[in-house]
């Protein structure tokens, strides 16, 4: 039953199906039917490792709509799968566990006025739709495990994961063993912290100045009673519960009459070993300005990701030798607003331009692939990521820097300041906690329908892996892994937001079948020590209307 | 040999929701699938077509887009594939469904001497299209195997799951069997099946094509009406035991519940 197959052949191959890849994707087979003559189309190719299109994203959503500048016509922008757009929006400062403070004005940066509103999954969705109606392929249930480069170093293809191993990693009666496929060029479009994004940028030098900073987002749908006028009203929260030397925020999206996107975003810059991000996501929605928003509701479903906050100075080289970083894997993101869609979806429109004029060239080397980066360069999300290219680094400091910063920033147009204000990587910021200090906090927020606790929420993430398999995070090195315990009290257990791991008789348990696939582990630990693979093809988190 | 392999899309119970004022499926976020127990028969299918060789039909009915399950089958390995679609199917219970099922079989070419079923769909629980398509066709019917092998002569054996243990019973084909999932671990699809099966129409085939009689056909030829669907009752109470603190002292609670209760001794 397990052939040796031949590999398989394509033209361009993208590594996942977000927002990223499909718009270089259909950017891509809309400038070939353009310009490309008589010459053939590229045959895309698109591999995704969730079950179905749009089950591993997630965001907010506030969409800024310049997303789609020259990716989608009038008639598809009108048909976008939304059932709201901003008709009011506020920004809120929270000073502790009651009072808050709402900025009598919006900041002209941060305004969202008839921004469309709602789940990032159907738009994926609607994407992968036109990607299709264009001739592009899309395959899930497949993760990319490694890629495949020749002697030269160009990257060729990539191979699958294998389904079918057991605990021990010995085959099972259904092994399928992996699958190479071969391509011109591979577009990366992993997402935040990506498999084979963050070895390729290692491999090849393409390392930006500063280490990417990411936050790590938790967020819940919940299921509200109807009426029709609260939907398009956005809220915006920053302060409480975070304290003064973290970037912490919230939202609160009325997407419908019935149904609320409420989030929580914080900094994994954190230094305190005891801070526990899912119970500073419990304890938002408890404050008097968040909790009157959702009174009478239910929370429904529930998912996590990591976001990459380093801005400009985080961004790698875009480009190597037969493969392209499009969205959040290469820190696409605005950090003031923490809006990645339109970012993500224009980088793809440039990829997909530039992979046009390469096919028609027959040449996907560096050289001709960095057209991406500089038509990049030369658009507007250059100028945003230029602008608030120093606002997220202050905000580890205290939040009085970050708001000056994002004060002087908006004040001259980003000029100020204009050195690197340096970060360090967001594993090394954890400190050890003082003597004396007790580690555990407990938890101290009512669990209800409106604010289930930690597992209830992985249940509603319906994340599911086949649990004879092996286990997809590894923990590098046991000793080092005791070390921390001693140290630091084993923080995974507080900051993973799937309760993967447990310490248990002084060592630590995996229950790797709760992975959200946020890779909060892999960048917060603070010896690096975890290191986030693909599980099986298939498996993960379900996320249907995030 | 040829073997038809019956397949439904089905919502994914574990996301399926009921209404509690309208007593009506929530079906947002709901994901179609196909139904697990379908894919057990395929892939008994699939292993009597690698051991002894045999061609492998899968067959759906359900509204166009349920072709997306026709092609995951041919991905794993199915040589073909029929989707039932017409407007006339619509609101068909069992019977109807059985009928418009029995007349694709008969259709097929070269003539069919083993269809597989899936046990049940997870969605009706119902259990009752397989043995109306054996009725339908006039083929012996045999349900719960987990277990196929087939001679080069036609005859079959097959271990079939019952309450109280397994039988073991040897026949001849014709046959329908159900599989129950206590079988074979279904196969994955590969890349490069999906990628074959790209491109390749499906044939759907309509009350014309079948030449089926259309009152027998959809909801007009289906004796049963659902009259009201309701979702049971939520239970209340019980008791919660939070192992994560102390495991053993919960385990001792569970038992000293469950023997007070008479469940254990």
């Amino acid at each position: 039953m397990t052939r040796p197959s031949e590999p398989l052949q394509t033209d361009i191959l993208c590594v996942g199906a977000g927002v990223a890849s499909l718009s270089t994707a259909l950017a891509l087979l809309r400038a070939h039917k353009k310009s490309g003559g008589d010459r053939l189309a590229p045959r895309v190719v698109i591999l995704e490792k969730s079950r179905a299109i749009g089950n591993h994203v997630l965001s907010g959503s506030v969409i800024d709509p310049s997303a789609f500048d020259g990716l989608l016509d009038e008639e598809e922008i009108r048909r976008l799968p939304y059932e709201a757009s901003v008709t009011s929006e506020a920004f809120c400062f929270l000073l502790d566990a009651r009072r808050s403070f709402s900025i009598p004005w919006v900041p002209k940066m941060m305004r969202a006025h008839g921004y469309p509103i709602g789940s990032l999954t159907k738009l994926t969705r609607y994407l992968a739709m036109l990607c299709e109606a264009q001739g592009a392929e899309i395959y899930c249930g497949f993760a990319a495990a490694e890629w495949i480069e020749d002697e030269s170093g160009r990257i060729t293809g990539v191979r699958t994961g294998p389904r079918g191993l057991d605990r021990e990693a010995k085959p099972k009666s259904n092994f399928a063993p992996p699958e190479e496929i071969h391509a011109r060029a591979v577009v990366l479009g992993e997402g935040a912290c990506g498999h084979l994004t963050e070895r390729l940028i290692d491999r090849c030098k393409l390392h930006a100045r500063r280490p990417q900073s990411y936050a790590l987002g938790i967020k819940e749908v919940i299921e509200m009673p109807d009426d029709p006028d609260r939907a398009g009203g956005i809220l915006h929260t920053f302060g409480h519960p975070a304290d003064t030397r973290t970037y912490g925020g919230g939202f609160i999206y009325h997407v419908s009459a019935t149904q609320t996107m409420l989030g929580y975003a914080y900094g994994l810059d954190y230094s305190r070993p005891e801070t526990d991000p899912h119970e500073l996501f419990r304890r938002f929605k408890t404050h008097p300005a968040i909790a009157r928003q959702i009174e009478g509701g239910k929370a429904v479903a529930y998912g996590a990701k990591v976001i990459p906050e380093g801005g400009l100075f985080s961004v790698p080289e875009l480009a190597t030798d037969g493969a392209l970083i499009v969205g959040d894997g290469g820190g696409l993101l605005d950090s003031l607003r923490i809006k990645g869609i339109h970012m993500a979806m224009q980088s793809g429109r440039f990829a997909g331009e530039a992979l046009a004029a390469a096919w028609l060239a027959d040449d996907f080397s560096r050289d001709r692939l960095s057209a991406y980066g500089k038509a990049l360069r030369a658009s507007p999300v250059w100028t945003q990521l230029e602008r608030v290219r120093n606002v997220r680094a202050p905000f580890s400091k205290h939040t009085v820097f970050g708001l000056a910063a994002a004060g002087a920033a908006w004040a001259t147009r980003g000029a100020l300041p204009w050195w690197m204000v340096r970060m360090e990587p967001d594993h090394a910021a954890m400190r050890p906690p003082r003597p004396g200090r007790a580690l555990r906090t407990e938890a101290t927020v009512e669990t209800t329908p409106l604010n289930p606790d930690r597992l209830t929420d992985v249940f509603m993430s319906g994340t599911i892996h086949d649990e004879d398999q092996p286990c997809h995070l590894h923990i590098l090195d046991r000793k080092t892994c005791e070390e921390c315990i001693e140290r630091f009290d084993a923080p995974c257990q507080r900051f993973c937001p799937a309760e993967v791991y447990r310490l248990e008789d002084g060592h630590i348990h995996i229950d790797f079948s709760n992975c959200l696939h946020c890779k909060t582990c892999q960048i917060k630990d603070p010896y690096a020590n975890i290191e986030w693979t693909p599980p099986q093809g298939g498996d993960g988190p379900r996320y249907t209307r995030m | 040999m040829h073997i038809a392999v019956c397949v439904k899309q089905v919502p994914d119970t574990a996301n399926v929701r009921i209404d509690p004022e309208t007593n009506t499926l929530m079906r947002e976020g709901v994901e179609s699938i196909i139904n697990p127990y379908d894919e057990y028969a395929l892939e008994q299918a699939l292993r009597l077509r690698d051991s002894c060789g045999a061609r492998v039909t899968a067959l759906t009915m359900g509204p166009p887009q349920a072709a997306v399950i026709l092609r995951e089958a041919m991905a794993r390995g199915a040589d073909g594939a029929v989707l039932l679609s017409d407007r006339a199917f619509a609101g068909a219970d069992t019977w109807a469904t059985s009928y418009v099922i029995a007349q694709a079989i008969k259709k097929l070419k070269p003539k069919v001497d083993l269809v597989l079923f899936g046990k049940q769909a997870i969605d009706g629980d119902t259990a009752q299209v397989g043995p109306g398509v054996s009725e339908f066709l006039k083929y012996p019917l045999l349900t719960y195997a987990r277990d196929l092998q087939v001679a080069a002569d036609g005859r079959y054996t097959a271990e079939t799951l019952m309450d109280d243990g397994v039988e073991v019973i040897e026949g001849e084909l014709p046959a329908v069997i159900t599989v129950v999932k206590e079988s074979a671990a279904p196969r994955f699809a590969p890349l490069a099946g999906w990628m074959a099966t790209r491109g390749g129409e499906i044939p759907s085939w309509g009350v014309k094509q079948l030449k089926a009689v259309p009152d027998l056909c959809g909801l007009q030829g289906s004796p049963t009406r659902v009259v009201k669907i309701f979702a049971p009752p939520v239970k209340s109470g019980g008791t919660r035991m939070d192992g994560r603190v102390q495991p053993a002292a919960a385990v001792e609670a569970i038992v000293t519940l469950l023997s007070r209760k008479g469940v254990v001794s």
